[in-house]
């Protein structure tokens, strides 16, 4: 059997699809029935990481448009399952196949796509696999696909993170000697107001004052957010790190005490499983698909990213349980090896239904 | 449900509270509480808490309230429903506190314990309670942040009253009697009366989204803890939010989301059905979620047959097609004149409507129902009244130089006339615009002095000024707050409360939700009037076109043809009913 990805980053690339789509590569192609899995990237910006037995990366399809377009052409017709990455690629994976399996992440399947055509092609698609259920019910909700929905959330390498002292490095460089850290960490960009930062610096005036936030990336919202903190007299106890190496994100995660991200456009909230694999108690929004990265409050607390009341209370009670870090069992839940096999339950399913 | 009673003698030369005081103001609720009832006076006589239940979570003897902990510590007396009490208490568990019963009024008991007054920003819920914590020597009492639940205090400086309704404060004769001509004036001008005013001088609302203490010196620490302006601006802010689901599936989620809270209940619970988008969508949603139809019903009337306000036929249609256990009641003029003394005696203040919940509720009740869902508060949300296209022309046009002086001429329509003088200010233009009477019909109706003092007394303009602060920030988010902070508020939630109770009913408003505005501000403020449509939509299988797109009808009842109202130049007669109403109160 073999698997054509049809994807925009994968290895080489940053960020949580790149991420996702280098485990699910992975994880198809450690089935004992594929023999192969061609990977078609779009972009690649870092060094290749090591590729797994059975993978033909196109390295050469990422040098542009053309070479993309063309990368697909070559890629031939003898493909058993085509998997389309992205929504947004849907009209380019025309040229291989009428009826990708096309996976779902968040925002980006919310509501329908802006290119009429794409919403045609969803018509035809063999399979939708959702990142969470709340964007597989989004998705089936003005696309009106019924056809196989399943669903494949995250997985975590536990095994790269870990409970670390806080470095006292990064304690230093961001002035948090003697505080209690509060932690969001994600894009700074205006264009993605509903990732809960603006509800967090609304609460922390009525928190204690030992209380930092923790505002870990950068773009082009953080001058907004500098002024807010500034007008709610709160501007010494809110640290922006901008942009961070990746190798520090586990030192980063490690100076929280609690990570809130009460947002509104989490697909599935990688972030939160980041945090958990640092024993890092956790907040998530019950109104995105943190609810279902924390296990619908079996991993970590639960609030409405609306209510400030909310915000304030868990925050509160997270600080005040007192009960250390601990990486809490439930967790293993999304192990790799509970990803693999899901991955291969998929594929079974994917070959009985053909 | 319930209706419930506290009395604290705070004042140092205050006498005892009394327990024939604190049982014949319970007594006088008896119909808001069948199932039981009881009082507690605290050992040293200043506290009296009294109680009657409607049971409809955890039935059991370990609901009766007045309830204490289970320290025996604090006590409450609690009216109307906390739908998210299983999560609060699950967060309670964890934090150590213990429980008696499975009711929500303990929950209230222990997250007051560990939360204080901030504890109401954390309900999602109608109601209205009040908890006696002697170690502090302190009554806490709070009502829900839209209003749904009623709560009215007298206090005479000395001695602190608190009840479900204005007739029970009065049950004893302690309270005077005495008529505020600002609440009379409020009713001639908005056919009901504002609060925190009541018709009585010596009593008051505790206004919605209100929580309050008294102590030994009196009340103190009165909070506003919630408002509606305030979320719409909020919403404005948020904007963001509001694109990144498609609007009918996003309010598929919310709105079932409240629904499930709302179906939260140990009984069954019904469903008011009318023609119009919102009940028909609710009971959909409701469908959709728990897997059957709710029972349902709807109100007939003969002298409606064959007119658009004759909401039966589509109701019993739609009724067929989603397949709910319907009754289609029929309501006669004979009925109507027979049940009138029993209407104006559960009329808890003076107002021109409730008639139709009285008797939908009289046929959810013979049903065998003791909770029903309305949607009762859809226009306001998804501005679907006139008011949302009205008003902001008013106020645009009476800013045209003597554009309000040439429509009142040319209509010759005596609030056309007034344009100028009100009309251009969005207040002014409310008032205009959901006025029953105008200012200066006043004088002819409670007389000169006393309309110059009600009139100055009330401030209406400032009253109603006061609802659109902070500024909602657009003309949608302003007529909004405007009609779900004053309409809605003083008018068809009361009514409902109290004409629904009269039959031991309790309805409740999945569209009425502090909690599902603050998620749909985004929303409304960029889908603005297009929400209703979306909401049509929102069903898995959306809303037919023979019913989504309806022209809209009120929820009336033809009180012109059952008493004779006489002409009194609107076309729903209600100021002549109005004249009719107030001659109960006289």
């Amino acid at each position: 059997m073999r698997i054509l990805h049809v994807g925009t980053d994968s290895f080489g690339g940053y960020g949580g699809i790149a991420l996702y789509n280098r485990e699910l590569i992975a994880a198809m192609a450690s089935h004992p029935s594929i023999d192969e899995v061609v990977v078609i990237p779009r972009i690649i910006v870092g060094a290749l990481e090591p590729l797994p037995e059975k993978v033909t990366f196109v390295t050469a399809a990422a040098s542009g448009r053309i070479a993309y377009v063309n990368a697909l052409r070559n890629a031939g017709n003898g493909f058993d399952l085509v998997v389309c990455a992205h929504v947004n690629l849907l009209p380019i994976v025309r040229l291989v196949t009428k009826n990708p399996l096309l996976m779902l992440y968040g925002i980006e399947a919310w509501k329908p796509l802006r290119d009429p055509l794409s919403n045609r092609l969803l018509r035809n698609i063999r399979g939708a696999i959702s990142i969470s259920d709340i964007t597989r019910d989004r998705f089936a909700g003005w696309s009106h696909y019924d056809g196989l929905s399943l669903l494949l959330p995250n997985s975590i390498r536990a095994e790269w993170y870990g409970i670390r002292p806080k470095n006292p490095d990064l304690v230093q460089r961001y002035h948090l000697e003697g505080k209690r850290v509060l932690m969001t960490l994600g894009r700074v960009v205006a264009a993605e107001r509903y990732k809960g930062f603006d509800e967090v610096l609304d609460v922390l005036p009525d928190l204690d004052r030992d209380i930092s936030y923790v505002i870990a990336g950068g773009g082009n919202d953080v001058p907004r957010l500098q002024r807010k903190a500034a007008s709610l007299g709160i501007a010494d106890r809110v640290v922006f790190t901008g942009l961070f190496p990746e190798n520090e994100k586990a030192d980063l995660y490690n100076l929280a005490d609690v990570y809130v991200m009460p947002s509104r456009g989490e697909g599935f909230g990688f972030v939160f499983l980041e945090a958990l694999a640092c024993g890092v108690p956790v907040i998530a929004s019950r109104l995105d698909g943190g609810r279902e990265a924390v296990r619908h409050g079996e991993l970590g607390q639960l609030v409405d990213p609306t209510s400030r009341a909310e915000i304030r209370v868990a925050v509160r009670d997270a600080l005040a349980a007192g009960t250390g870090k601990h990486i809490p069992e439930g967790l293993d839940f999304f192990s790799y090896a509970n990803f693999e096999r899901r991955t291969h339950a998929i594929i079974d399913a994917l070959a009985a239904n053909a | 449900m319930c209706g419930i009673a506290a009395v604290f003698a705070y004042g140092t030369s205050a006498p005892s509270v009394d327990r024939d005081e604190i049982e014949a103001i319970t007594e006088r609720m008896r119909p808001r509480g069948p199932d039981a009832g009881g009082t507690w006076i605290s050992p040293d006589t200043r506290v009296a808490l009294g109680a009657r239940r409607l049971a409809i979570i955890d039935l059991s003897d370990e609901g009766t309230q007045p309830m204490t902990d289970v320290d025996g510590e604090l006590r409450i007396v609690f009216n109307g429903e906390i739908y998210n009490y299983r999560e609060l208490r699950a967060r309670l568990e964890r934090l150590g506190a213990r429980f008696h019963s499975t009711t929500d009024t303990e929950v209230l008991l222990q997250l007051y314990r560990h939360d204080g007054a901030t504890m109401v920003e954390l309900l999602r819920g109608m109601f209205a309670f009040a908890i006696w914590d002697p170690r502090a020597r302190k009554l806490f009492v709070a009502r829900d942040p839209y209003g749904i639940k009623p709560l009215y205090i007298a206090d005479d400086g000395q001695t602190f009253r608190a009840a479900s309704t204005v007739k029970a404060l009065l049950a004893d004769g302690r309270v005077g009697r005495a008529h505020d001509p600002a609440g009379v004036a409020g009713f001639w001008l908005m056919g009901s009366v504002p609060e925190p005013r009541t018709i009585f001088e010596s009593i008051r609302a505790v206004e919605a989204g209100t929580s309050l203490f008294v102590g030994e010196r009196g009340i103190h620490d009165v909070r506003r803890y919630y408002s509606i302006a305030a979320t719409f601006e909020r919403g404005v802010q948020d904007e963001a939010a509001a694109h990144l689901v498609q609007p009918p599936v996003l309010l598929r989620e919310l709105v079932t989301d409240s629904l499930r809270h709302h179906l939260v209940s140990d009984v069954p619970v019904g469903a008011f059905l009318s023609s119009g988008i919102d009940s028909t969508a609710l009971v959909a949603l409701a469908t959709e979620a728990t897997g059957q139809p709710p029972r349902t019903v709807t109100l007939r009337f003969e002298e409606f047959q064959g007119r658009d306000s004759d909401e039966a036929p589509l109701a019993d249609r739609f009724a067929k097609q989603i397949g709910s256990d319907h009754v289609t009641r029929l309501v006669t003029r004979d009925e109507f004149a027979a049940d009138l003394p029993r209407l104006f005696d559960a009329m808890d203040q003076p107002t021109i409507d409730g008639t139709n919940t009285w008797f939908v509720s009289k046929a959810a009740a013979e049903r065998g129902l003791k909770v029903a869902i309305s949607g009762l508060g859809g226009d306001e949300l998804f501005g679907s009244y006139p008011s949302f296209r009205d008003l902001p022309r008013i106020v645009a046009a009476a800013r045209v130089p003597l554009a309000a002086a040439v429509a009142g001429y040319v209509t010759r329509n005596p609030k056309a006339s007034a344009m100028g003088r009100y009309g251009s200010t969005w207040p002014g233009a409310y008032l205009l615009k959901r006025g029953l009477f105008l200012p200066e019909d006043l004088p002819k109706l409670m007389g000169v002095d006393a309309a110059h003092e009600g009139l100055r007394q009330l401030a209406m303009l400032d009253h109603i000024g006061e609802t659109i602060q902070p500024d909602p920030g657009t003309p949608f988010g302003r007529v909004a707050a405007l009609e779900a902070s004053l309409y809605m508020r003083n008018q068809l939630l009361r009514d409902t409360d109290w004409a629904s109770m009269a039959h031991s009913l309790e309805v409740r408003t999945p569209l009425v939700d502090a909690t599902l505005l603050r998620q749909i501000a985004p929303l409304l403020m960029v889908e603005k009037q297009r929400c209703k449509q979306h909401f049509a939509d929102s069903p898995r299988t959306p809303l037919p076109a023979w019913l989504s797109s309806r022209s809209k009808t009120g929820f009336t009842v033809p009180l012109t043809e059952w008493m004779q109202l006489r002409p009194d130049g609107t076309s729903t007669r209600m100021r002549s009913w109005a004249q009719v109403v107030m001659e109960q109160w006289t």
